[in-house]
């Protein structure tokens, strides 16, 4: 009975401790900017953001604002490989409150694409949105990430 | 026997479900809290975890530096922030964050001048500072400070080496979830980079300095709403909230700047017309804020 119990309980517990180590692997900040980083070239490093994104049922959208220097070209790089499921960026050039507001990209024009940029000049802001998609199920969730760089 | 073993695996399971309940995030930066400089003196720091509808993505001290050098601003070294009084500021989260931005923003100044010596000196001041925030990985790793005096003299080298210290503190801040110290140490970054351009601008009276000046004033508005998102985060942001937002009020006061944001026009700058009371004004708000920073 003993040489079963034994090897049982170190099975049982080393598998449950494997099936939680796994945690939220997708939100790993360091990788996906590295990614991102990586996209950026031959732009200088200024900034990023790291959006968590919950799956409602019915869409939402998460924005940031993002200031720019009128004179300066920059080069906005997505990362969302981090995301079950396909979630749009939009970038506008006033806030989801608005009226008006002129849509200046879009990431549907890029497909399934998991990483594009986006290069702009001229403006003073900028506001991504990203809009997610109505899940039933709940529960998912997932990483965006941008970063900016200028020349 | 069966019954001590059955007794060992419940406290195995119960350990097992109590760490599912935290948050994979924390355990992250948990890991990197555990790695960093273990006298970095984080415990009265508050983790925030809430997320926004809406967020602010601010820029970097590099930039500020690199958009006002590109203005012509000229360097006067007696505006920089003594860099020996780096270890007083280790008393409270909001004076290392500010001051951690001070320093940054100095570097940065320093770096697009071309005074490598002084970018040398206040990269430490940085570090010191940086370490009291638990940054010492990001300035340790990657032979920062080797890189840096093997490049000192070219500036695109130097300028990338200090733009990736820039991402591994962002990347550490928010694995630490303590994004609202990126926005606290950009609050003091701006503070520094507006103090040195009105000074220098008061100095030289260079119109395009002047435009750019205006410009990064706007940027007020985006740093009080980023540092609302974190109102309740550290005692020290009321204050400095209500700092910012004189600044603010004081910006949207110029007569050329109210007109155009009555009709919600792109304002160029390098046609704005102040006066000399109204530039007066905004930069006694800017060095009183800066002097309670640094102080």
């Amino acid at each position: 009975m003993k040489k079963i119990i034994k090897p049982l309980f170190s099975v049982v517990v080393i598998s449950m401790l494997m099936a939680f180590q796994g945690g939220d692997v997708l939100c790993n900040s360091k990788e996906l900017k590295d990614k991102a980083q990586d996209a950026l070239e031959p732009y200088k490093y200024d900034s990023s953001e790291l959006t968590r994104i919950t799956y409602k049922k019915k869409e939402s959208v998460k924005e940031v604002e993002v200031p720019l220097f009128i004179g300066e070209k920059y080069r906005i790089v997505f990362e969302m490989e981090a995301l079950p499921k396909q979630v749009e960026v939009q970038i506008y050039n006033k806030d989801k409150d608005s009226k008006n507001r002129k849509l200046l990209f879009s990431s549907k024009e890029m497909g399934d694409k998991k990483e594009f940029n986006f290069e702009v000049s001229k403006t003073r802001h900028i506001y991504i949105d990203y809009v997610v998609p109505p899940m039933e199920e709940g529960s998912y969730h997932g990483c965006a990430v941008f970063m900016v760089g200028y020349k | 026997m069966i019954s001590k073993l059955l007794a060992v695996s419940c406290l195995a399971i119960t350990i097992v479900l109590a760490s599912c309940n935290s948050n994979p995030e924390d355990q992250k930066s948990q890991e990197v809290l555990d790695v960093v400089d273990s006298t970095a003196s984080l415990t009265s720091s508050v983790a925030v975890t809430e997320e926004h509808d809406v967020s602010y993505n601010l820029p970097s001290a590099l930039q500020i530096a690199y958009v006002f050098k590109k203005s012509g601003a000229g360097f006067v070294p007696s505006l920089l922030n003594n860099k020996a009084n780096a270890s007083r500021y280790n008393t409270s989260n909001y004076k290392r964050a500010t001051n951690f931005g001070i320093y940054s923003a100095d570097l940065a100044y320093c770096l697009f001048n071309k005074k490598y010596q002084e970018s040398k000196e206040y990269l430490k001041a940085c570090k010191e500072t940086g370490s009291f925030l638990g940054l010492n990985q990001a300035f340790e790793s990657d032979n920062i400070a080797q890189r840096f005096d093997k490049n000192i003299t070219n500036e695109d080298s130097v300028v990338k080496i200090v733009s990736n210290v820039q991402l591994k503190t962002d990347v550490m801040f928010e694995q630490n979830k303590q994004k609202h110290i990126t926005v606290i140490a950009f609050a003091g970054a701006w503070t520094e980079s507006m103090y040195i351009a009105m000074e220098v601008y008061l100095k030289d009276k260079n119109k395009k300095v002047l435009g750019s000046l205006m410009e990064q004033l706007l940027l007020s508005e985006t740093i009080i709403k980023a540092l609302k998102n974190y109102n309740d985060t550290e005692p020290e942001l009321k204050d400095l909230i209500a700092s910012i937002e004189k600044i603010n009020a004081q910006f949207n006061l110029i007569a050329s700047v109210k007109v155009a944001m009555e009709k919600d026009e792109e304002i160029d700058f390098n046609s704005v017309s102040i006066t000399d009371e109204e530039l007066k004004a905004i930069a006694e708000s800017v060095k009183t804020l800066r002097s309670s920073m640094i102080n």
